[in-house]
């Protein structure tokens, strides 16, 4: 009896553990993989082009950072405000019902692919508003695509604050603004850079959308403004994938998604970081 | 101060338009292809835009056996590491499991579709005898690493969030391990680990690079309908091959605008399912 | 609450009664600590073979921690714990924790029907065979019959408080438990709930041992046969019931019983 019952306990874990082992296998190994093939193709002469032709290599990264990077701020820049608009308006105006429309609109928006939102911004910047591959037609896109992550973390933020700090407030006679910048702001705004970060760590890993619609495979260094075309990394690893083949290809194509990654993480890492630290704060 | 209301008023009016301009716009620029086309070719078998021949089931054959297969990796093993990590091991060791999902969810697509293409691509070709590797278990593959951090991540907290009193009661009722797991555990976390499985179907859905990359991009049927190893398309990787040639206004251009509508469709239908079954719950 | 305390009655009690009784639970010498924290230091008793004994103390005292070492809930302890003359650490932790029911501060049903919850504890063979006059039986004992006799197929989160923590001593009572421990169970009830539970409990103390935590002097003067007084992780004080209300032999128990605080 106890035997069988040593051997079943046994059973259970142990299948456990091996149907998890790949997951804790697989991705130490990507990621260690993309590191071995990407970091020897990171130097000065793949950055800066110095010394290489074709395939759009002798520009060197820095044009594609600044595009992707540009890319980045302009939709953050737009989708921010709308976001704290929105969320301020949840909670200040909306009544029950308005409120659950809301909530359940913004699911379904994140539930709508990035690539349906390029078409999208293809089909209505890019044809209809005569706005061309831009930059802000990516911009634009990329800021709808992070809208909804940056409201639902700010009505998270703003949730977080007790309704006592909200009511005693109101009972000394703060009105809507005071409200705003005296109580809540100072609450809030870890939480809300917090989901700033994720959405610029968001803008910058999405591809698919603004693949047609924002970025050309070379020919740009420095868009002039926001109504040129701009090349990215993350474009420009794939444009390198579908060529193939030639070895130093392969290789800068590592360099520039360990780049990627990098600075992905750099903001995504910073966010966790946030509010880990956040988290604590609260706690103790 | 008094700007402060009509200025709220004023963005979430203009983000609702925005919201009811996306479905607005993607129906109206693939009308011209339903009216020419007709609804019956969700059912036809062959696309060849240059003869005007627009069958969109291989394409939908191809995104459904995709996420089948990535699904039908990607739970269990999630599922099973959120136990393990959660349940088996030190707290220490289930923090760096979590802090490396972390960082996997965050690495972008096209970087996995790099992985897909360099690393998975020549494995599969060697251990399948195929052509090339391209196929649709390697999009499905790809999928699963991609979706897996979103599943195990969900449910690493759904099986934290069920309370400590619950787990002492059946603790103190004698229940064995794997009875405490099994009969109170993932019962009560089962309706969020499910959020994360839907989640992860939409993600997967919608994926569109790492996929692109992979597939082959071969529009036809797979022969027989089980074949998972011939090169193959999806919804997505049809969009991203071949919207960059389809002339503006041309019923091509209007094709993928359907099936981006169709994508947006399923992707509603995935989120409200969950959304109701939350809700009901 | 003073001028119970300073009654004085008269009552010859037999000396020694704890060691009259044949002993069942031993506690050698046990020692806890929690993050470099001692929560329980060098704790020795011996506790009677029946009736309620009442664990009280300051809050911080270690009851509940104590509670959760002896059904192994809490396994890092030095010491040794005695069951029928066998060390816990020796038995089977699933069998030992059945034979020992621990009831807690809330009650924590789970989202089943009542009739499931009641069975919740039993094997799957042992669920499939239960017949209903068992059912009956623990449902009675923890004086829930009569309110939920024609509900029994009823989600049980639509019990009230009350008679959720009714419920769970059903669940323990159904495992035919050798010992009950219950942890303040009727701290989140109301006065009606907290009067049928300790009457039930009350009946059911007769036969056997029940370790009941309380934070209530007035509950566990009026329920208890025993009682052990702790303070700081240590066992202050231990013994029948009103020696230990009318001469407290310890100037901490005095002082606990004056101001509810107590300085160890």
């Amino acid at each position: 009896m106890m035997f069988w019952k040593a051997l079943r306990q046994y059973r259970v874990k142990g299948l456990l553990i091996l149907i998890s082992l790949p997951a804790l296998v697989l991705p130490t190994i990507s990621l260690v993989y993309i590191l071995w093939q990407g970091l020897p193709a990171l130097n000065w002469q793949t950055l800066s082009g110095e010394g290489v032709t074709g395939f759009g290599l002798e520009h060197g990264m820095f044009g594609q950072i600044w595009g992707s990077l540009l890319l980045m701020l302009g939709a953050n820049v737009l989708a921010a405000p709308a976001a704290l608009g929105l969320a301020l308006f949840f909670n200040l105006y909306a009544n029950d019902n308005t409120q659950r429309t809301i909530f359940t609109l913004l699911h379904l928006l994140q539930s709508i692919p990035p690539i349906v939102y390029g078409l999208f911004g293809l089909f209505v910047f890019v044809h209809l508003l005569h706005l061309g591959i831009s930059l802000l037609a990516g911009m634009i896109i990329l800021a709808m695509i992070i809208l909804p992550l940056l409201v639902l973390n700010a009505l998270h933020a703003l949730k977080a604050i007790s309704v006592e700090q909200t009511e005693s407030a109101r009972s000394l006679g703060l009105n809507d603004m005071q409200l705003i910048c005296r109580v809540w702001a100072p609450l809030a705004w870890p939480t809300m850079l917090t989901g700033q970060l994720l959405g610029m760590a968001r803008a910058l890993s999405e591809t698919a959308p603004i693949l047609f619609t924002a970025t050309v495979f070379s020919g740009v260094l420095w868009p002039s403004s926001i109504f040129e075309p701009v090349t990215t990394l993350q474009t420009h690893i794939f444009y390198l994938a579908q060529e193939g083949g030639n070895a130093h290809v392969v290789s800068i194509a590592w360099g520039a998604a360990t780049l990627l990654i990098a600075l992905v993480l750099l903001f995504s890492l910073t966010a966790l970081f946030l509010r880990r630290i956040d988290q604590h704060h609260r706690i103790s | 101060m008094i700007l402060l209301k009509p200025g709220l008023y004023l963005i979430t009016s203009f983000i609702a338009l925005l919201v009811l301009a996306v479905p607005f716009f993607l129906v109206q620029a693939s009308a011209p292809f339903w009216a020419s086309a007709g609804i019956m070719v969700l059912t036809g078998t062959e696309w060849f835009p240059y003869e005007m021949l627009f069958g969109m089931l291989p394409a939908i054959i191809g995104s459904t056996w995709a996420i089948l297969i990535a699904l039908f990796i990607a739970i269990p093993c999630g599922v099973a590491t959120a136990i393990v990590t959660t349940e088996l091991v030190s707290s220490s060791l289930a923090s760096a499991t979590r802090m490396g999902m972390e960082v996997l969810a965050a690495i972008p697509s096209i970087v996995y579709g790099l992985i897909g293409l360099w690393l998975l691509l020549p494995l599969l070709q060697a251990s399948f005898d195929l052509l090339s590797g391209h196929s649709l278990l390697a999009a499905g593959l790809i999928l699963a690493l991609m979706i897996l951090p979103l599943i195990t991540l969900m449910s690493m907290d759904a099986l934290k969030l069920v309370s400590s009193t619950q787990r002492e009661a059946g603790m103190s009722l004698g229940l064995s391990w794997e009875a405490l797991l099994f009969r109170v555990l993932l019962p009560q976390a089962w309706p969020a680990i499910r959020g994360g499985i839907l989640l992860a179907m939409g993600r997967a859905l919608g994926e569109t690079m790492a996929v692109m990359l992979v597939v082959g991009s071969l529009d036809r049927m797979p022969e027989p309908i089980m074949n998972v190893l011939q090169p193959a398309q999806t919804l997505t990787s049809r969009i991203g091959r071949e919207i960059g040639e389809a002339a503006f206004g041309s019923i091509h251009f209007s094709a993928l605008m359907a099936c981006g509508l169709l994508l947006a469709l399923i992707g509603l239908s995935i989120s409200l399912f969950a959304h109701t079954r939350v809700v009901k719950a | 609450m003073p001028q119970q305390l300073n009654r004085i009655e008269t009552v010859v009690k037999p000396v020694n009664t704890m060691e009259v009784e044949a002993s069942r639970l031993c506690i050698d010498h046990l020692s806890l600590q929690l993050e470099g924290r001692a929560i329980l230091s060098k704790l020795s008793t011996t506790l009677p073979a029946t009736g309620i004994i009442a664990l009280i103390g300051p809050s911080g005292a270690g009851k509940s921690t104590l509670l959760r070492c002896l059904n192994r809930l809490y396994e890092q302890w030095q010491g040794d714990i005695t069951w029928a003359g066998q060390s816990i650490r020796n038995r089977d932790t699933d069998l030992l924790r059945r034979q020992i029911g621990l009831i807690g501060q809330k009650p924590a049903v789970f989202p089943c029907s009542i009739r499931d919850n009641v069975i919740f504890g039993l094997s799957r063979q042992q669920r499939r065979a239960i017949a209903d006059e068992e059912i009956y039986k623990a449902l009675q004992q923890a004086a829930l019959w009569q309110e939920v006799e024609h509900r029994l197929g009823e989600p049980a989160e639509h019990l009230s408080v009350g008679q959720q923590q009714r419920l769970c001593l059903a669940r323990a009572l159904i495992l035919k438990p050798d010992m009950l421990m219950l942890d303040e169970p009727t701290s989140a009830l109301d006065p009606r709930s907290r009067d049928i539970i300790e009457r039930s409990m009350m009946e059911l103390g007769r036969s056997m041992p029940l370790l009941w935590v309380s934070h209530d002097l007035d509950q566990a003067r009026r329920i208890s046969n025993h009682i052990l007084f702790m303070c700081d992780g240590k066992l202050i004080e231990q013994s029948d019931t009103e020696s230990f209300f009318n001469q407290p032999k310890r100037i901490e128990s005095r002082e606990f019983m004056r101001w509810s605080v107590c300085d160890c």
